[in-house]
């Protein structure tokens, strides 16, 4: 219930971001584990000047799921997650460079044009189960490879980061 | 091209495959397996040791070394044995450690040095499959860039072998255009040599294209035309040369060409036609005209020339000509008319001459009368010749072509000959050479003629000398061909004399004229014979040494000759004849009426053509001489109303009296009814013949029903050719007349009548006797319209033909 309430109240708060980003928004702070750290050109905040979402925040945005297979995985698998455009739009980001970086301190650079309706989506659920650590997760960084040819390339695989925790957004 | 085609689809399949590498950063993920093993054991071995972080390293290794294994990148390194040993290896090791790391801490904790040291026995194992890692992507890496530079190296070669096939186009496109551009040239020269022979043309050049719009207009043609090229150029060329008179025919001519391509003066070689000068004048002009198809379509080009000078002056030759030609007619006609009015009297006087003869002279008046008569027959030879020469120029000679003994004929002229011969001391002798060949087909008396002069000449020019005759057949087997040549030992023929011997009155030498006398006119008569056998004539000579006159005649080998005498026996009539003469030259009326008084003959004179109609309808004759060219009425139409009428004599014998009668006129006397005929000037052995014919009546007209002695003097004027056709025209006559008279229809009987007499008029021709008889009872009894008479003589009429027809055909 009360998770209900927070999700509904983070809508409210993005949703009104997005109408005036300019201004710094403060929304709640996370109750659950923090799964990923924004900080950068954002206009949504709850720690500072940087953004704290644990998982139910993450699932409170709306959501893209498809289906494609990937060269680390064996077969195809269904991904849900959050679109990257979403969530650029959702946490008052307009242009520049996502750096994104993992557990392991590995830190990739997507471009803001990679934000994009049918790109990228930051996956929270693979064939509807919660990612582990051991299974890349708990955040996965997965493009559409099957459905476009662009992006079965050595730059977009690169850009595919696994046990996402940290995004960065640049100038 | 396809070849590159297929290359460049390889190449950029290349680059798709370098662009979409499935790999990821595979060496780095491999080398990341390293690191993150290598801080999860420095977490292991940190003292304090950091459960959460050891833990989290952990995982990030699990999850690295299950990426390994499963993702499909690393399939290539999977298929790899040792690297299966290796992941095998590390895969326990995980399984072992992951129940150490999911252990409660404290636990954890106390296996911490335990897990310390399993991660220093598994360590080489990481080492080495990072090694095998890159040594396997080291050699997948070579095999990619050798195949990318395989490919490469095979484009290369493509666009070399490209390049190549570009430069031999450009090779071959260079020589294209530089023969286009010599061909150029020469186009270019040929048309300015065309320009220059068009220019310097003595004849006219006209260019039209398919309208007939003129398109050039040479130099010349301004000459003949008048015309300036600018002031005709486009114009309809029907309109700029052709006259008025032939515009119709002309657009008629281009409008056919139009619609259906037809060409009557294209393309036809040189034609001749009338052209209009730019004042107006028509001239004629010769012009030939072709076609030629160009780029614009088709084009006429003409060529003409103004033939105005040229046809004066043919117009003035046939004008000169035909002048020529009619006073060359004319002075035959007088040749010919004049001979024909000397003889008359001439005729008279040889005639005289012959009563003179039988009169009482004493021996000077015998030899003056002699000396008259050889002049006489030599004055009518020479007359003869000349209507020889009239009628062989007018086309009227013709000949016979009979049974000739060649032998025989040699042989008389020789004897006729020796006389003189003997009196110039010379030899005469004839012989043949080769095999002999006696009979031929030819014309006797011409050839007689011809040989006789030959051989004549030849004796009377020879002095002490002689003159050999040889005769032989230089044909081949089909197509004999007679050489008489006849050589002498005389004086010889100069060269420039013999070229032209045959020639009209070309004599020898003055000298020998008066020996040898002589119109020069023997010679060229007997070319003109030889000519119209169809043969040829010649001579060689040598001055001094003598001379060789050849002929050379085709002739056809027959039969033997007719056996006819030369001197027919003469037969004495039985009895005195009652002779109507029908004459219009008293002198020949004379001569003759003495002559036949001399016989014993009693004899009516009749002056003209009328008188001896009357005479004979009034009274029985038995001959009747009948002259053909006479006023009023002439001898032919006489005889024809003489067998026509119904008078006493009409199937009396009529003999034609005529002075030189073609075999066709001869043809014609008999069909107009003559029986006969007699040439002038009569002759009394010639005239004794006839009679003797006429009043011995035939041993067998008594026995048959045809007078045989008739018959033959038919055949003899007829020849035997012309008779056998004339008596077969009148077997289908007399049958036509049997058929139509017993047909049964109704007749007329004045048609009766006259066909009757027609009938009855051929039968006295063929000396049919007793059939002529039946057809005038016929004829009779017709014309008083006597129905049982005319059935009667009829019957007889049948009967009689029967028997006469059997008679003929025998």
């Amino acid at each position: 219930m009360l998770s209900y309430v927070k999700k509904v109240l983070l809508v409210m708060s993005l949703a009104v971001a997005s109408v005036s980003p300019a201004m710094a928004q403060q929304i709640e702070a996370p109750s659950g584990d923090v799964v990923l750290t924004v900080s950068g050109a954002i206009s949504m905040t709850n720690d500072g000047d940087q953004l704290l979402l644990d998982v139910e925040m993450l699932k409170g945005l709306p959501a893209t799921t498809f289906e494609t297979s990937t060269i680390w995985t064996d077969g195809v698998h269904q991904f849900k997650g959050v679109s990257l455009a979403d969530f650029a739009a959702s946490v008052g980001a307009e242009a520049g460079l996502f750096l994104a970086t993992a557990i392991n301190d590995y830190t990739v650079e997507i471009p803001f044009s990679d934000a994009v309706a049918g790109g990228p989506i930051i996956a929270y659920l693979m064939d509807g189960e919660a990612m582990s650590v051991r299974d890349k997760g708990p955040l996965w960084v997965i493009y559409p490879y099957d459905s476009n040819s662009l992006y079965r390339s050595e730059v977009v695989y690169s850009r595919s980061i696994w046990q996402l925790d940290r995004v960065e957004i640049v100038q | 091209m396809s070849a590159i085609a297929l290359l460049t689809y390889n190449v950029s399949k290349e680059i798709r495959l370098l662009g979409s590498a499935r790999s990821d950063n595979v060496q780095w993920s491999l080398v990341q397996t390293q690191v993150e093993f290598l801080e999860f054991v420095q977490e292991v071995e940190n003292d304090p040791v950091d459960l959460g972080q050891m833990r989290q390293e952990f995982d990030i290794f699990f999850s690295r070394i299950a990426t390994v294994k499963e993702a499909t990148v690393f399939e290539g390194l999977r298929a790899d044995p040792e690297v299966r040993q290796h992941l095998a290896a590390l895969s326990r090791f995980i399984d072992q450690a992951v129940e150490i790391i999911d252990a409660p801490d404290s636990e954890l904790l106390q296996q911490t040095p335990r897990l310390a040291v399993m991660a220093q026995e598994i360590a080489p194992r990481i080492r080495a499959l990072g090694n095998s890692g890159l040594d396997l992507y080291a050699r997948q890496a070579d095999a990619q860039r050798e195949a990318v530079a395989r490919t490469m190296t095979q484009l290369a070669v493509a666009i070399a072998a490209l390049i190549g096939v570009l430069l031999l186009a450009i090779l071959y496109l260079n020589r294209l255009n530089g023969r286009i551009y010599r061909r150029e040239r020469e186009n270019k020269q040929t048309s300015t040599r065309m320009s220059t022979v068009m220019s310097t043309s003595l004849d006219g050049l006209i260019v039209c294209d398919a309208d007939g719009l003129i398109l050039q207009f040479s130099p010349a043609a301004e000459g003949i035309f008048g015309f300036k090229e600018e002031d005709v150029l486009g114009q309809e060329i029907g309109s700029v040369i052709v006259p008025d008179h032939m515009r119709d025919a002309h657009d008629a001519g281009m409008e056919r060409m139009r619609q259906n391509g037809e060409k009557r003066v294209v393309g036809k070689g040189r034609v001749k036609l009338e052209a209009k000068h730019r004042e107006g004048h028509i001239f004629p002009v010769e012009l030939a005209i072709q076609s030629a198809t160009t780029d614009e379509g088709e084009i006429f080009v003409a060529f003409l020339r103004d033939i105005s000078n040229r046809v004066a002056a043919e117009a003035e030759l046939v004008a000169a000509r035909d002048k020529a030609l009619a006073g060359e007619k004319l002075k035959t006609d007088f040749l010919s008319t004049m001979s024909h009015e000397i003889r008359t009297p001439l005729n008279g006087l040889l005639g005289n001459m012959s009563l003179l003869r039988d009169t009482k002279m004493n021996p000077l008046q015998e030899r003056y009368v002699g000396y008259m008569e050889t002049s006489g027959r030599l004055l009518m030879s020479h007359i003869s010749d000349v209507l020889d020469i009239t009628r062989y120029d007018a086309g009227k000679l013709s000949t016979r072509s009979q049974p000739v003994d060649i032998s025989a004929l040699l042989q008389d002229i020789v004897d006729n000959q020796k006389g003189t011969a003997t009196k110039n001391e010379t030899s005469l002798t004839w012989r043949w050479r080769g095999e002999r060949m006696n009979t031929v087909l030819s014309d006797h008396d011409r050839l007689q003629h011809v040989l006789m002069n030959l051989i004549g000449n030849a004796v009377k020019f020879t002095r002490r000398g002689e003159v050999s005759v040889t005769v032989e057949n230089v044909g081949e087997t089909d197509n004999a061909e007679l050489l008489i040549q006849i050589a002498d030992t005389g004086p010889g023929i100069p060269a420039d004399l013999a070229e032209r011997i045959f020639d009209d009155f070309v004599t020898g030498n003055v000298a020998y004229d008066r020996e040898a006398g002589g119109t020069g006119l023997g010679l060229s008569i007997a070319k003109r014979f030889v000519d119209a056998l169809g043969g040829e004539i010649g001579v060689q000579s040598v001055v001094g040494q003598g001379s060789t006159f050849w002929v050379k005649l085709p002739v056809t080998p027959a039969g033997p000759a007719d056996g006819k005498p030369e001197q027919p026996a003469i037969l004495l009539p039985t009895r005195p004849l009652n002779v109507l003469l029908v004459e219009d030259n008293e002198i020949n009326r004379i001569v003759a009426r003495e002559m036949l008084q001399a016989e014993g003959h009693s004899v009516v004179e009749a002056n003209d053509g009328p008188q001896g109609v009357a005479a004979a309808t009034e009274t029985h004759f038995d001959l009747i001489l009948m002259d053909i060219s006479m006023p009023i009425m002439d001898g032919r139409a006489a005889t024809r109303a003489i067998r026509s009428s119904n008078g006493a004599s009409k199937e009396t014998v009529i003999i034609a009296l005529t002075a030189n009668a073609m075999p066709e006129e001869q043809k014609e006397f008999l069909s107009d009814g003559m029986n006969g005929i007699l040439t002038k000037p009569l002759s009394r052995p010639a005239l004794r013949d006839l009679l003797g014919h006429i009043g011995r009546p035939s041993s067998r007209e008594t026995q048959g029903m045809i007078d045989i002695g008739h018959s033959d003097q038919t055949r003899d004027a007829l020849g035997e050719e012309a008779f056998v056709k004339l008596r077969a025209r009148f077997v289908s006559e007399v049958d036509a007349f049997q058929n139509w008279l017993e047909s049964g229809e109704a007749h007329d009987f004045l048609e009766i009548s006259a066909r009757a007499h027609k009938v009855a008029g051929s039968a006295a021709v063929f000396g049919a006797g007793p059939l002529g008889k039946t057809l005038k009872q016929i004829e009779a009894a017709a014309k008083v319209g006597n129905v049982d008479d005319i059935r009667d003589s009829s019957a007889r009429f049948a009967t009689s033909w029967i028997r006469t027809k059997t008679e003929l055909s025998q």
